[in-house]
C-alpha cells in the first residue's frame, strides 16, 4: 500500500512540474515564436509585391489574400498569396503577387521545398549558373497569366506566359507552373466574386 | 592505461572514445544520420541533446533515491520529453532558422536511446557529481561525431564548412553526401575506422 | 486516390527508415534474421497504427480545445510508452515463443523514433483521421519491408568475407546507403 501512494505521489508530482515549467515556458516563448512567423510573413509578402505601406487581409475560403495599398490610394499596388501543390518530392509551398487584375505576376518566391538537392532546389537558387543564379524565379517577374503558364523545355521561351524548364528538372518546374495555374485562378475566382 | 587511475576524469573520458555512444554503443543513430547534413546542424543538434541529458541527469541523479523503481522508466521519460519541449521552444524562439533545419528530430531527443540509457544506465545510480562527468563526457563524444560526420558530408557535398567555401570552384560536389546514402556511407565508414584504430590497439 | 498515394508514399517513395532516418537503432539491431526482422516489423506496424489514432485523438480533442499544444511530446511518448506496455502484454498472452523471440526489442519499440515520429508527422502534415490512419499502416508497411530486406541482405552477407573492421553494424551502414540509393529511385511516383 505504502509503494502504491509512494509512485502515485512521485509520478504526480513530476507531472505537476512538468505542466507547471512547460506553461511558463509557453508564455514565454510564444510570443517571440508567433513574432518570428509574422516576420517570416511580411518579408515574403514585401518580396513579390511594389512598394506599399500596408496590407489588408482578404479570407477566402482556403487562403488568405494579402492587398497591398499605398495610403490614401484606394486601388491596391498588387495581390500576394501563397499557394502550395505537389512537387517531385514533397510539398512546394511558394508565395505569389500578383497584379490586382491578375493580368501578370509581379514576382514569386519559393518558401518551402524538398526537392532533389542540386537539381530540383534550382527553383529557388541555380549556384551552377554563374552570371544569374536566381534564373528561374526571375521568369516570372512580368509572366502573362493569360493564357495559362507554359513550361518550355530546351528552348527559350517566345510568349509571354513561358518560362524555361531546368534542365534535368523539367517535374518540379512543371509543377511549379501547374500549382500556379491551379491556385491563382480559384484565388481569382474568390477574389472577383467578393 | 592512464587514464584510468584517476576514476572521475574517465568518467567524462569514457564518453568520448571508449564508450562513444555513436560509434560504439550505436546509440543516437537517428539524429547522427539525419541532421549532419552539414557542420553547423550537427553541432546545434548536438548542444541540444547535451542540455536535455545534462538537465534530465541532475534531476533524475537528485530523486534517484525517492523514485520508485516501478515508475522509474515513466518518470524519466516525462522529465526528459519537459526538457525537450524547452530546448524544442527556446530554438523556436531565438533560433528560427536552425529550428527549422534541425526540424521534428528536435521532438526526436525524446526518444533518443541515448539519453534514456544513460539515465537508466548510470545517473539513476550515481550521485549528481558522477551523472553530471557523465553525462558531459557523452555530449562531447557525440558532438564529435556529429559535427565530423557535419563536415564531412558539408564539405564534400556543398563544398562549404559551417557555411564557408573551402573547396573553389573547381569542385562538382557530391550531392550524395547530403542525402540519405551518403549518411549511411559515411557513417559505415567511421564505424569501420574506429574499430579498425581499436583492434590495432589491443 | 488520395489515401493510396499517402500510403504508397510513406511505405516507399518516402520510406520512414532508408529518406526520414527513423528506426535506425531496431533496423542495426533486429535486422540479422528474416523472420525476427519480419516480428518486429509487424509489431511496429500495429504499435504505429494505434499510435496513429490515438495521438490524433488525444491532438484533436483534449490538446488543441484546452491550448496545451505544448504538452506534445510529452504526452504523446507517455501515450506510446503505456501502448507499448499494452503490446507486450497482449503478445505475451497469445504467443510465448514470439514474445521470447523478440526479446528487449519489444519494450525498445518505445524509444523507436519511427513511432515519435509518425505521431509527430501525421500532426505537422494536418492529416484528417483517416489519412493519419492510412499513414501509420503505410509508414509500418514501409519499415517492416526496409527491415525485412536488410535482413535478407545480411543472412547473405553472412556467408560472404566481409572485413573484420566492417562486421556488424559498418557493413549494415553500407548496405543500408545502397539500399538507400536505390529506394530514391522511387521518387517522383506522386
Amino acid at each position: 500500500m505504502k509503494t502504491i501512494v509512494k509512485m502515485i505521489v512521485v509520478l504526480t508530482a513530476i507531472s505537476l512540474l512538468s505542466g507547471g515549467l512547460l506553461s511558463s515556458l509557453d508564455s514565454y516563448t510564444a510570443p517571440r515564436i508567433a513574432e518570428n512567423r509574422m516576420k517570416q510573413l511580411k518579408a515574403a509578402i514585401a518580396e513579390v509585391l511594389p512598394k506599399y505601406d500596408y496590407y489588408d487581409e482578404f479570407k477566402t475560403k482556403t487562403s488568405v489574400i494579402y492587398v497591398g495599398k499605398l495610403n490614401g490610394v484606394e486601388e491596391p499596388v498588387g495581390l500576394a498569396f501563397k499557394t502550395a501543390g505537389n512537387g517531385f518530392q514533397g510539398k512546394i509551398v511558394m508565395m505569389v503577387g500578383v497584379k490586382p487584375d491578375f493580368s501578370e505576376v509581379i514576382k514569386m518566391r519559393v518558401l518551402e521545398q524538398v526537392e532533389t538537392p542540386g537539381l530540383g532546389t534550382k527553383i529557388v537558387v541555380d549556384p551552377s549558373n554563374k552570371e544569374n543564379p536566381l534564373w528561374f524565379p526571375e521568369q516570372f517577374e512580368g509572366l502573362i497569366l493569360n493564357p495559362a503558364i507554359e513550361v518550355i523545355k530546351n528552348l527559350k521561351p517566345e510568349k509571354d506566359n513561358q518560362i524555361q524548364a531546368i534542365a534535368g528538372a523539367t517535374i518540379s518546374s512543371q509543377a511549379i507552373a501547374n500549382i500556379l495555374n491551379e491556385q491563382i485562378a480559384e484565388v481569382k475566382r474568390a477574389y472577383e466574386a467578393r | 592505461m592512464a587514464r584510468k587511475k584517476n576514476k572521475l576524469t574517465y568518467e567524462f573520458l569514457k564518453g568520448i572514445w571508449d564508450e562513444n555512444p555513436v560509434l560504439i554503443s550505436l546509440l543516437g543513430l537517428c539524429p547522427a544520420l539525419a541532421v549532419t547534413n552539414s557542420a553547423t546542424n550537427g553541432l546545434a543538434m548536438s548542444l541540444a541533446t547535451g542540455f536535455v541529458l545534462l538537465c534530465s541527469s541532475i534531476l533524475i541523479s537528485l530523486i534517484r533515491k525517492i523514485i520508485p523503481s516501478q515508475v522509474r522508466i515513466a518518470g524519466f521519460i516525462v522529465i526528459i520529453a519537459t526538457f525537450v519541449t524547452i530546448a524544442d521552444r527556446y530554438l523556436a524562439a531565438f533560433f528560427p532558422a536552425i529550428s527549422k533545419d534541425l526540424g521534428p528530430f528536435v521532438p526526436l531527443i525524446v526518444v533518443n536511446c541515448l539519453i534514456l540509457g544513460r539515465q537508466e544506465a548510470f545517473s539513476s545510480k550515481n550521485n549528481i557529481g558522477r551523472s553530471m562527468l557523465d553525462s558531459l563526457g557523452m555530449t562531447t563524444g557525440f558532438l564529435f561525431v556529429l559535427v565530423i560526420l557535419g563536415a564531412i558530408r558539408e564539405l564534400l557535398g556543398s563544398g562549404t564548412v559551417f557555411g564557408l567555401e573551402i573547396m573553389g570552384d573547381w569542385f562538382n560536389p557530391w550531392m550524395v553526401m547530403i542525402l540519405p546514402p551518403g549518411a549511411f556511407f559515411t557513417l559505415g565508414i567511421l564505424i569501420g575506422i574506429v574499430n579498425l584504430i581499436n583492434n590495432k590497439r589491443a | 486516390m488520395e489515401l493510396a498515394l499517402i500510403f504508397i508514399s510513406a511505405a516507399i517513395v518516402n520510406n520512414f527508415v532508408l529518406s526520414y532516418f527513423l528506426g535506425i537503432c531496431p533496423f542495426v539491431g533486429v535486422s540479422k534474421k528474416i523472420s525476427s526482422a519480419v516480428s518486429m516489423g509487424m509489431a511496429v506496424m500495429f504499435v504505429m497504427t494505434i499510435t496513429a489514432i490515438v495521438s490524433w485523438l488525444l491532438f484533436h480533442l483534449i490538446l488543441v480545445p484546452f491550448k496545451v499544444e505544448i504538452l506534445q511530446y510529452v504526452s504523446f511518448i507517455l501515450v506510446i510508452a503505456s501502448l507499448v506496455q499494452l503490446v507486450e502484454m497482449f503478445i505475451r498472452k497469445i504467443s510465448k515463443p514470439l514474445y521470447d523471440t523478440l526479446g528487449i526489442y519489444l519494450p525498445l519499440i518505445t524509444t523507436n523514433c519511427a513511432i515519435l515520429g509518425l505521431a509527430l508527422f501525421a500532426v505537422l502534415k494536418e492529416y484528417s483521421f483517416v489519412e493519419s490512419v492510412v499513414f501509420g499502416v503505410g509508414a509500418g508497411a514501409g519499415f517492416t519491408l526496409a527491415l525485412v530486406i536488410m535482413a535478407g541482405i545480411r543472412e547473405e552477407l553472412e556467408l560472404a568475407n566481409v572485413p573484420k573492421v566492417f562486421q556488424g553494424a559498418g557493413i549494415t551502414m553500407i548496405v543500408a546507403g545502397c539500399l538507400a540509393l536505390a529506394f530514391m529511385g522511387f521518387a517522383g511516383i506522386t
